[in-house]
């Protein structure tokens, strides 16, 4: 099947999925931002006290309350600076769906959450970059990148 | 002085140097729109730059200013030098915030970025995304200058611009 149609039927399991960093809300953002630092990933999930997410914190937030307010926010509860717009699939949901919600609710990270609602992992932007390279693996993973547009000698003689 | 006489093949001696060459075949016109059209037809434009030298806060303001995750650092005459994203500012900037927002950006930003060319591949550009890890990739004239960035948004849009023109 090609590439649209496997958008349609493969299941969220299907992409390759980040561990989820998940934090309580009472935390505070410079807990949130270590975390993330730690994992190398641009955003934390707020869990309640049963692991199911009701927000996210992610670089885009960190950069607005930055500019805003300086590093006094930091000791802030992380739970005042929710973004203003996530997104949540089921791991069981077709990849078409966690697309839906990236372009809908424009936002770069998706929380994957098993059936019972519990925080399971993250999936996004990369992950969907990832998978659609795997359906062209014969044109994408040959590329040469990063490399001058003329050489810069003459080959040979 | 060498008495060589070149011989030239006669119709029946001639072998094609290309009997054997067989045209890579795609599977789907999609393939072949990612392997054939250039970044260039990827909307690379609106795009950001900005001078090493600008103070860290007036980066991080820009960034929030006009909602965007990366800035391409610059020099006078518009060859790259490296991009300032989300992720410098939480991986080197954020907890150090009120010590570094007027030293200079190029204290802080990615020098290393990955870029293409307008005329590569969009395979190219997916390739620096997917197997490179980089999000946001900048791109090139034949000058070597600036001319426009692609992230996966972008590179979204074309595939669903192309979904409707082959459906």
């Amino acid at each position: 099947m090609g590439l649209r149609e496997n958008l349609q039927t493969e299941p969220v399991s299907e992409l390759p999925l980040r561990p989820v960093v998940t934090i309580a809300a009472d935390r505070t953002v410079r807990q949130a931002v270590e975390s993330m630092q730690a994992e190398h990933i641009g955003c934390a999930v707020i869990v309640d006290d049963q692991q199911k997410p009701i927000g996210t914190f992610t670089e885009n937030e960190l950069v607005l309350l930055l500019d805003d307010c300086g590093t006094g926010v930091l000791n802030e509860p992380v739970g005042n600076h929710v973004s203003p717009a996530w997104a949540h699939v089921t791991e069981t949901e077709p990849i078409a769906r966690l697309l839906d919600e990236m372009q809908t609710r424009n936002v770069r990270f998706v929380v994957v959450c098993d059936e019972q609602g519990r925080a399971r992992a993250l999936s996004g932007q990369k992950g969907l970059m990832e998978y659609i390279s795997e359906h062209f693996s014969r044109v994408v993973a040959v590329q040469r990148v990063d490399t001058p547009e003329y050489p810069e000698s003459r080959e040979g003689a | 002085m060498s008495d060589f006489t070149p011989q030239q093949p006669t119709a029946d001696e001639f072998k094609d140097p290309l009997a054997n060459y067989e045209p890579f075949v795609y599977e789907d016109p999609l393939e072949r729109a990612i392997g054939e059209e250039p970044v260039g037809t990827i909307r690379h434009e609106p795009f950001t730059t900005i001078m090493p030298s600008t103070p860290i806060r007036v980066a991080v303001d820009l960034l929030a200013g006009l909602e965007i995750a990366c800035l391409m650092v610059t020099d006078e005459d518009n060859h790259l030098l490296g991009v300032f994203t989300h992720r410098d500012v939480l991986d080197k900037v954020a907890l150090n915030f009120d010590n570094l927002q007027e030293s200079p950006l190029s204290d802080v930003m990615t020098t290393e970025a990955i870029s293409v060319h307008e005329s590569d591949s969009v395979a190219a550009a997916l390739c620096v995304m997917a197997v490179g890890g980089y999000r946001h990739v900048p791109v090139l004239d034949e000058n070597e200058q600036v001319v426009g960035i692609v992230g996966p948004q972008r590179l979204t849009e074309f595939l669903q611009e192309k979904f409707q023109q082959l459906a």
